[in-house]
């Protein structure tokens, strides 16, 4: 039953589940399909899952039950908990590479190990503020456990400690950084994702802080956030989709845009404004991001007043 | 010399009024700290559910030995799991081998060690050295419920392969001591304290099973190995284990250490750990990296910090051993 095979129908979607020795549920599934409508596994409803998820393509996620326009987008490598009570659904339109592993945390386990502890109390608490859902980022090392164990799932389900334990680590690492998130307390050193969102925060606030002056460059925020040019256009990648430069141009050419629309100055005012020193490099890379010359939107504009 | 002694139904918490007495400890949430005049460290204790019990050892400097009696209870069913390392302050510095003396022959080996509660286990940490420790004492139906899907009698057929021995022991490996060590450093301040402990025990267990069918492999073949060999086989893996920063030692150096031949250094040491010299040698010293990247340090540095002066062999001996590239690892999206 190994889902290597693109599979069409939502039918035909097969998780493989296991019951794991320390009293949790498991239960994984990897598929390549042209859309999707996934519903994860039914459990008793007094517990908790957490899910991890990973995809290529676009995907939404929403409890299943509620309705399609509170559904989320979610980013690849993503730790999710919910309640047992409200099943996740994951939605695609379009062709999606995806797999998902499923912890089922029992209301017994809980009490047993969890219960008394004061910071899982506190994420109980968050988890009914936050739309019922609680979401983290995962880290190297958890993406290379989510992977070992979702393999190891579908081939080699008796191998249930390995499974366990790595597991169990995506567990703590999950509980470990939400807890941190609460605290608002500096992450160890262990944990790069909460410390990559910083980084990230901090590059994107200088960028809209100085990305129309014209001795801006990506060298300046690499000399400011001491990190390499390829750590920092990954970081990007992963979060915005594009490289830094990209981001900075779309950036501009959006500031540009609305300068447009004011009709207050000429296209050459504007792109030197923004920090562009050559008025063709700004046409191309207007072209480049709506399709459209600078000119020709600003004639459409004009059109419709 | 301090003594402490617990019976099968006695919690382990309960050592820390006998040795909080003795030794001016302060106790505070479940942990004791030696205050430093009789020694430096602490010891923890954790009762996690379904009939597991951890009493964890961090200590170092002790003044006086330190020893854990654990009263044989007939009828109980219960295990003992040791999993000490102790090791010689100091000696990951020297290159030098000290020669043994009298008094540091005694038992003082990093080992790994099951025993039946029925017929009892002392552990004796001894003073002057740097001990992590730590002491799982679980009932057999939750052992067996740890591990059922893995293969049911495993347990007795341990208990039974080691004859009438009380205890079976065995070497202590690499994997072991990274997890000590990792479990000392984080157990006092970590916020999900159950969590982290039964996870570490599972993963223990499974080192544990793992290191078994080695074991097992070995008994059934007749080619059980001698005291005096087990000790000098821990000694060579001890040295490789705590110099992986510097080039591989050579095999003769190492046989001068175990005070065997090449030939059958090697072909004993593989027998035991499953692992060649250099095998071993290599899977501890890649361990050490990937923990370093897993802390966001970068490679060149890494690489650096483990012993290589090219960057590219270091990758190339990680791809070698893990099937991807450190930049690989960095970047799994």
């Amino acid at each position: 039953m190994k889902s290597q095979h693109p599979v069409q129908t939502a039918r035909a979607l097969h998780w493989h589940q296991l019951q794991l020795p320390v009293g949790l549920q498991a239960a994984a599934i990897k598929i390549s399909v042209d859309g999707l409508e996934l519903v994860q596994p039914t459990f008793d409803p007094n517990g908790l899952v957490l899910t991890f998820i990973n995809h290529k393509g676009d995907l939404y996620v929403r409890p299943a039950g509620r309705p399609q326009n509170e559904e989320q987008p979610a980013s690849p490598g993503l730790g999710l908990l919910s309640l047992a009570s409200q099943p996740l659904l994951y939605r695609s339109s379009a062709p999606i590479l995806f797999s998902a592993l499923v912890l089922y945390i029992p209301a017994a386990w809980i009490d047993l190990f969890l219960r008394d502890n004061v910071q899982f109390q506190k994420i109980g608490q968050t988890l009914e503020q936050e739309g019922n859902i609680i979401t983290c980022r995962l880290g190297r090392r958890q993406m290379s456990l989510f992977s070992a164990a979702l393999l190891l799932l579908q081939d080699n389900p008796q191998d249930t400690l390995s499974i366990q334990n790595n597991l169990l680590s995506l567990l703590e690492y999950f509980l470990c950084n939400r807890h941190r998130s609460l605290l608002g307390v500096n992450p160890s050193s262990d944990i790069d994702n909460e410390d990559d969102l910083t980084l990230i925060r901090e590059v994107e606030s200088y960028i809209s802080e100085y990305y129309c002056s014209d001795t801006f460059t990506v060298d300046s925020i690499l000399k400011k956030t001491y990190t390499s040019y390829h750590r920092l256009n990954f970081l990007f990648k992963s979060i915005h989709g594009m490289t830094i430069s990209e981001y900075i141009r779309n950036k501009r050419i959006e500031k540009s845009k609305e300068m447009i629309a004011d009709n207050a100055k000429s296209i050459s005012q504007i792109a030197y404004e923004i920090g562009y020193s050559s008025i063709s490099n700004y046409i191309l890379a207007f072209k480049k991001v709506y399709q459209i010359t600078p000119g020709k939107y600003k004639k459409q504009m004009d059109n419709m007043i | 010399m301090s003594y402490v002694s617990l019976e099968n139904s006695e919690p382990f918490l309960k050592c820390f009024e006998v040795l909080a007495e003795d030794k001016s400890c302060i106790v505070s949430d479940s942990v004791l700290y030696f205050s430093g005049k009789t020694g430096k460290g602490f010891i923890t204790v954790a009762g996690i559910a379904s009939g597991i019990e951890v009493l964890a050892v961090n200590l170092s400097q002790l003044t006086e030995d330190l020893t854990f009696h654990f009263q044989p209870s007939a009828g109980a069913s219960s295990y003992l799991l040791c999993f000490d390392e102790i090791d010689v302050p100091g000696k990951g510095d020297s290159d030098l081998v000290l020669p043994q003396s009298a008094e540091t022959s005694r038992q003082v080996h990093s080992t790994v060690s099951i025993t039946d509660v029925i017929k009892g286990r002392t552990v004796t940490y001894p003073k002057d050295r740097i001990i992590r420790s730590l002491i799982v004492r679980v009932k057999r139906e939750s052992l067996e419920q740890l591990i059922h899907d893995f293969d049911a009698g495993t347990i007795s057929t341990i208990l039974q392969s080691a004859g009438n021995e009380a205890t079976l022991t065995w070497p202590i490996t690499f994997k072991y001591r990274l997890l000590l060590n990792d479990f000392m450093a984080e157990i006092i301040q970590h916020p999900f304290r159950e969590l982290f402990t039964i996870r570490n025990i599972s993963i223990l267990i499974e080192y544990l099973l793992q290191q078994f069918f080695v074991m097992n492999k070995l008994n059934r073949d007749g080619n059980s190995l001698s005291t005096q060999d087990t000790h000098s086989l821990s000694k060579v893996e001890q040295h490789l284990c705590l110099h992986y920063k510097k080039e591989f030692p050579g095999i003769e150096k190492l046989s001068r250490i175990s005070a065997m031949s090449p030939t059958s250094l090697k072909t004993k040491f593989k027998k035991y750990y499953g692992e060649t010299l250099f095998g071993y040698y290599q899977k501890n010293k890649l361990e050490h990296a990937r923990k370093l990247l897993d802390n966001k340090v970068p490679v060149k540095v890494v690489a650096t910090e483990i012993g290589y002066s090219n960057p590219s062999h270091f990758t190339l001996a990680f791809k070698k051993e893990y099937g991807f590239s450190p930049w690989h690892y960095l970047n799994p999206h």
